[in-house]
């Protein structure tokens, strides 16, 4: 049972991880709270559920082929809707809001809102047993996509040169000018990367949940609660959060309830944000 | 007596010290000035002392009672104003508005009777109005009184500031960089009447760069370099001063 | 001047009293409760629109509205209690719940109390769908009475229910005008624009915080209780994350900068609304497009026009000669570092 537990955790905070991950990362250099980030998770389920399901794509390749149109769709929106409201963190927190709406009803209307899509698993429902634990494997692939995915993100930004002006322009708008890299750039390509990022998520988790245009809001605010006590912006402090949160979340769910879980942490979110001497601008000094 | 003391106050950023274990006392009735080079601590003691800032240790004693900690708008109510170094004034309204809105912000007053006054239709606005007028007058503006602070000239803005300060009736006046970006003559009069305004009572703690002005207006002067007290005397004193010169030659 | 002002007020007052009195005569009962809808809206907004005045926007507000009609639910369902008390009972626990959420809210500022209230409103909301005793759980709570009847007149049809609204509808905006009018709305203004300096001078900002949204919660209960006594059933999606996105399409479309702003914002949507019926699956995304648009090309909504209007038209007089244009987004709230 605690086996199980574990094996769950581990699964939901890598999940976690990978979603926050890339919301961390647009807070980080745009300043900007994108609460649209559950939608684009949502697309990539979609891109999933439209080339593998209905049209047949190897999965890999529509797995690859989401994660790629979510991204543009990203940076699509970073240079209408984000790029003229960078830095004013309520207008754009208020225009992501908007952007959720356009986007639930225009998938919603291309694709139906009624049932919930079935995407059948690449792996069908094969199932891992270590011990007393059983794993499917799509789960896994969850697992490992997003460990693989955050390992390549960690080392673009700490190898490539445009990750390193990502994260100058994380800390400094004129660092990252000196760096060779304008503020418009490293806007577009941290938005581009961390909505490609939700979309990964989106497309791996596809086959284990049900696909509608809705799913997004399940996932945003556990990520927008780890993205805002991971340190906003701080890409460490994203991953420990989303460790912290998936398992508690998992313990919380396993022993109460989802409501339960998703009251308290929302609890300790409202005690958190109030015993914070300073504001969310500020890192911590 | 003392009117205010501080005790090893002591002020940390992380691993910043901006204040480091500040002593000082300021007798009733002193013009004390409290320079030091710039990042010296100057403003960072004045947000300690007026709540804006929490020590991270030692004492404010304010008229013999611990202070320490106490939020800004209880540091007022005791007594103790202060202005801004970037003047804070409401600029959308007239400078006598200012200082009107400074008399009603300070006088506290049961909320029912807030939610049952409405601006300007009863007869203590008029009595308000007359004290702000006298206010103006005493800082030297009362000839635009009507003009819209934020379209006032700098020299005007800072004694309007000092003149928001005085509304709260202070029995001490803590004013951050007063004369900044004043030409002479400006910074003379704003200099003759901060005297003035000592000699009707109030203890006044000036922080300022310009050294002609603090020298020829304060009694008494602090130095502080990297927030520590390196220098206490008359002007004469401190001007010959070692490591005062030191402090303030070798940084420029 | 300040008399012609005054006398145009009055004008458009009385034209509304009146237009506002006989419509109801005129329009179908489909219409008449929409009109209803409308004043509960125009409660939401004002409400709304006077915790803005000190500077934070609030997304505990819909929940808020929510407190209010879960409890007057409660006490004349259950407790059998009849309308009038129940109404003025259920805004004050709706002020209660606000004052115990002011407690950490007041503590933050600007994004996060932005943030934090959204935590406080969702806490509360996702009680009401846990706990099925004695919230009814996620399908909430049916059922619930009617103000019943003052003589002949019987407040469960669309019309007397029309009134009723209008008149505590008429109320309450005069109550909040007088708070704006007050010192205390002089004081809310002041530590918007100078917080530094209003704390300088002797005031107390975390009071004040907690003060203007107890008072925001009081109303947005009011609006809540009209609306549950209507629609004789309410749950916990009522009072969630999309309504609350039309309640900010509202504000930013209407404007925060003025009393009527708001609810000539929330007027002209109802309006829209309507004209649009027929799509009415695609009005999320209208409504998502238009706070966007208002976000990026008219920050101060619908307040802002007049004085493009006149800038506009000053450059034609001025033979078209290219002008800067403050196109630029200004902050549509300031963001304080504190």
């Amino acid at each position: 049972m605690i086996g199980q537990t574990i094996a769950n955790a581990l699964i939901t905070s890598a999940f976690y991880a990978l979603v926050a991950v890339g919301l961390t990362l647009v807070f980080g250099v745009m300043k900007i709270v994108n609460f649209a980030h559950g939608e684009f998770y949502m697309l990539g389920a979609y891109a999933i559920y439209v080339l593998y399901a209905r049209n047949s794509w190897p999965y890999f390749a529509a797995l690859v082929m989401g994660i790629v149109l979510v991204g543009i769709l990203g940076a699509v929106t970073e240079r209408i809707i984000f790029r003229p409201l960078r830095g004013q963190l309520i207008p754009g927190f208020i225009a992501s809001i908007g952007l959720v709406f356009i986007l639930q009803v225009a998938v919603g209307r291309l694709w139906g809102v009624g049932k919930m899509k079935r995407v059948p698993a690449p792996y069908k429902g094969e199932v891992v047993r270590v011990g007393g634990v059983s794993v499917d494997v799509q789960r896994i692939m969850v697992f490992v996509g997003a460990i693989v995915l955050i390992a390549i993100l960690i080392l673009f930004l700490n190898r490539t040169r445009i990750g390193r002006a990502l994260r100058a322009s994380a800390q400094d708008a004129t660092a990252a000018a000196l760096q060779g890299i304008s503020v418009n750039r490293a806007s577009a390509i941290a938005m581009l990367i961390g909505c490609a990022m939700a979309g990964a998520a989106g497309a791996l988790m596809a086959p284990v949940m049900s696909v509608y245009p809705y799913m997004g809001g399940m996932v945003i605010w556990m990520a927008f609660v780890i993205v805002i006590i991971g340190g906003q912006g701080n890409l460490k402090g994203a991953i420990l959060a989303s460790a912290l949160f998936g398992f508690l979340d998992t313990i919380l769910t396993t022993v109460f309830d989802s409501t339960i879980s998703n009251l308290l942490i929302t609890v300790f979110l409202l005690v958190f944000l109030a015993i914070r001497p300073q504001g969310l601008l500020g890192h911590a000094e | 007596m003392a009117i205010l003391e501080l005790q090893g106050l002591r002020k940390q950023f992380g691993e910043l010290v901006a204040v480091d274990d500040l002593d000082m006392s300021i007798e009733e009735g002193e013009i004390r000035g409290l320079i030091g080079p710039n990042g010296s601590g100057k403003t960072t003691v004045f947000n300690c002392i007026t709540g804006f800032l929490h020590p991270t240790r030692g004492k404010v004693i304010w008229q013999g009672e611990d202070i320490t900690g106490q939020p800004p708008h209880m540091v007022a109510s005791r007594g103790m104003a202060r202005t801004f170094q970037l003047t804070n004034l409401f600029r959308d309204m007239t400078a006598l508005q200012n200082v009107v809105m400074a008399c009603h912000l300070h006088t506290g007053m049961g909320l029912v009777k807030q939610y049952l006054m409405t601006r300007g239709t009863k007869r203590r606005d008029r009595e308000i109005e007359e004290k702000s007028v006298a206010i103006l007058e005493a800082m030297g503006i009362a000839h635009v009184k009507d003009e819209i602070s934020g379209s006032l000239p700098h020299g005007h803005q800072e004694a309007l500031g000092v003149a928001m300060a005085l509304a709260t009736e202070p029995k001490m006046l803590l004013l951050d960089e007063p004369v900044t970006g004043m030409n002479p003559s400006e910074t003379k009069d704003m200099m003759e009447r901060i005297k003035h305004l000592r000699d009707t009572g109030i203890t006044i703690l000036l922080v300022e760069h310009d050294m002609k002005a603090v020298m020829s207006t304060c009694e008494e002067i602090t130095v502080i370099n990297f927030g520590r007290k390196i220098c206490q005397g008359s002007p004469d004193h401190v001007c010959s001063h070692q490591e005062v010169i030191e402090a303030y030659l070798g940084r420029s | 001047m300040r008399n012609s002002k005054t006398l145009t007020t009055t004008l458009v007052l009385v034209v509304l009293a009146v237009v506002g009195a006989v419509l109801p005569f005129l329009l179908s009962h489909y219409y008449v409760d929409l009109l209803t809808m409308l004043f509960v809206n125009i409660i939401l907004v004002s409400s709304f629109r006077l915790i803005t005045i000190i500077g934070d926007w609030s997304l505990a507000h819909l929940p808020l509205m929510g407190a209010g009609a879960y409890a007057s639910a409660l006490i004349t369902g259950t407790l059998g209690w009849p309308f009038w008390p129940s109404l003025l009972l259920s805004a004050i626990i709706a002020g209660v719940i606000a004052l115990l959420m002011s407690v950490p809210l007041s503590r933050t500022t600007g994004f996060s109390f932005f943030i934090a209230s959204y935590a406080a409103g969702e806490a509360m909301r996702l009680c009401w769908t846990r706990f099925r005793q004695p919230f009814g759980g996620h399908t909430g709570l049916a059922n619930i009475p009617d103000p019943g009847s003052i003589g002949a007149v019987d407040f469960s049809r669309p019309i007397p229910y029309y009134f009723l609204a209008l008149l505590i509808t008429a109320v309450c905006l005069w109550l909040m005008y007088r708070v704006c009018r007050s010192r205390i709305g002089a004081t809310f203004h002041a530590i918007h624009s100078q917080k530094s300096l209003a704390r300088a001078l002797g005031i107390n900002v975390v009071k004040y915080k907690m003060l203007v949204f107890v008072i925001g919660g009081f109303f947005a209960g009011v609006a809540g209780v009209i609306l549950v006594h209507r629609m004789w059933a309410i749950s916990p999606n009522q009072f969630g994350f999309t309504p609350t996105l039309y309640l900010l399409v509202w504000v930013v479309f209407g404007g925060t900068g003025t009393f009527a702003g708001p609810i000539i914002g929330v007027s002209v949507l109802t309006l829209i609304d309507q004209l649009l019926d027929p799509l009415a699956e695609w009005l999320p995304m209208f409504y998502g497009a238009i706070l966007i648009l208002t976000l990026l090309f008219l920050p101060e909504g619908l307040e802002g026009v007049p004085k493009r209007l006149q800038s506009w038209y000053r450059r034609r007089q001025d033979g078209g000669k290219a002008s800067e244009d403050s196109t630029t987004p200004e902050n549509v709230t300031t963001e304080e570092q504190d």
